[in-house]
């Protein structure tokens, strides 16, 4: 365990931005991944599209020159490309989806307080960090019917990332993550539950300080939980708790008042 | 590869899409036969009882990584080529690939087809020529057994 020097950078909207920005840098390598093995796929049926259309298109000319049936190679290759054809789509679907997780953290025009469907941002930001789950993850998603919040829907998708992240990182090598929503009173309940190796009671105290990590140098910068605690018990009026059982795993409670307590931007 | 019987080229990768991909880019292209596995521990199960000429895998998968399934490929199969493809290329996974696993060649994803056909059908041939420099040495250990057992022959009937 490490305890880091608490950053010298004041501002904390600024930190907030400089933190997104590298937990995202962070990924990129697990994107990356997540993203050539479609474009592999696409690269190679391409090829052989454009290699064994000529070779149908002649087959089948010769067939009509001499009015006979297809050759059975002419159906074999027409079956192939059918095949390569729906691989393409479902390889395009897999690299709109890592986009899109993406885009919802380099909107622009987010930073203002807005409605927002928790459930869509917790399915966004879910993609993202599934390319840190590379399948050795299980996930569960149990989405309630709950209304839209008043957030800033940004800052959110930072708060899901970090304790997405933290929840596989958790988990040394296979387990699962629970992702749930709920309406409470007059919050929107979000809990996020990993079976990974769960909280030392020497550490709970601490968990939500700058600067505080029990990860490795170079993995963890301490700052994850300050920066959630910050968006959501600040800037959101929420609040953000766990239970935690070593061994056994660990669940994060965030509860974000559906109504902005006080609809005031940031900068104010 | 048995005699007259076509090349066994085995594909493993978590991603469904890759092993489809590269199936159809095989099947009409080469009579090779191709053995598509998602998951890796069937794969190394496979490669216990059926001999392949080459096993071309991924790196990142659930529950065995590529360079395991490597492993146990050279355990079961010493003379095939194992080729890995990735797409999570980095220094350290390559070197510890060639150092352990005895890797053929280290692919990365994205790929050229022409390209990864070009390093299969040069594995099959080492395959190939690995497994008949074994034929050989057997035939030569025989033939040498053989010579003994007629020399011991020859200093028996003539001392």
């Amino acid at each position: 365990m490490t305890e880091q020097a608490k950053p010298a950078v004041a501002d904390s909207r600024q930190l907030s931005e400089l933190y997104r920005m590298a937990s995202v840098g962070r990924l990129t390598a697990k994107v990356v991944h997540e993203i050539n093995t479609p474009i592999g796929s696409i690269r190679s049926n391409n090829e052989v599209l454009g290699r064994w259309l000529d070779t149908l298109s002649k087959l089948l000319a010769d067939s009509i020159e001499k009015g006979t049936a297809p050759p059975a190679k002419a159906v074999d290759i027409l079956d192939t490309l059918k095949s390569l054809a729906a691989v393409d789509k479902l390889a395009c679907d897999r690299i709109s989806s890592v986009i899109r997780g993406l885009k919802t953290f380099v909107r622009v025009n987010e930073g203002q307080l807005g409605r927002m469907d928790l459930n869509d941002l917790l399915r966004d930001t879910l993609k993202l960090a599934g390319c840190e789950y590379r399948r050795r993850i299980s996930l569960v998603e149990d989405y309630g019917e709950i209304p839209e919040v008043e957030c800033f829907p940004q800052l959110m998708s930072q708060v899901f990332l970090n304790l997405l992240v933290n929840a596989g990182q958790a988990i040394e090598n296979e387990g699962t993550v629970t992702v749930k929503t709920s309406v409470e009173d007059a919050c929107v309940h979000v809990a996020i539950t990993d079976t990974g190796k769960g909280i030392a009671p020497e550490h709970r105290a601490r968990i939500f300080s700058p600067g505080f990590t029990t990860k490795p140098v170079g993995e963890g910068t301490g700052l994850g939980l300050a920066i959630t605690r910050e968006i959501v018990v600040d800037t959101h009026l929420g609040t953000i708790d766990f239970d935690s059982v070593p061994g056994q795993g660990t669940t994060f409670h965030v509860r974000i008042p559906i109504e902005h307590p006080r609809s005031i931007s940031k900068q104010s | 590869m048995a005699a007259n019987a076509q090349p066994a080229v085995m594909i493993v990768d978590d991603e469904d899409m890759v092993i489809t991909s590269v199936r159809a880019f095989l099947r009409l292209e080469t009579e090779y036969h191709i053995f598509g596995f998602t998951k890796p521990e069937e794969a190394a199960q496979f490669l216990e009882t059926n001999p392949v000429d080459v096993v071309v895998s991924d790196y990142l998968m659930p529950k065995m990584n590529g360079l395991q399934l490597l492993a146990k490929a050279k355990q079961f199969q010493p003379e095939s080529a194992r080729v890995l493809l990735t797409g999570h290329a980095d220094k350290q996974s390559a070197i510890q690939a060639i150092n352990e696993v005895g890797l053929y060649q280290y692919l990365e994803k994205p790929w050229d087809n022409q390209q990864l056909l070009l390093v299969i059908q040069s594995a099959i041939e080492r395959t190939t020529l690995l497994r008949n420099l074994r034929e050989k040495i057997v035939a030569l250990d025989a033939a040498h057994s053989n010579l003994k057992e007629i020399q011991g022959k020859l200093l028996r009937a003539f001392l």
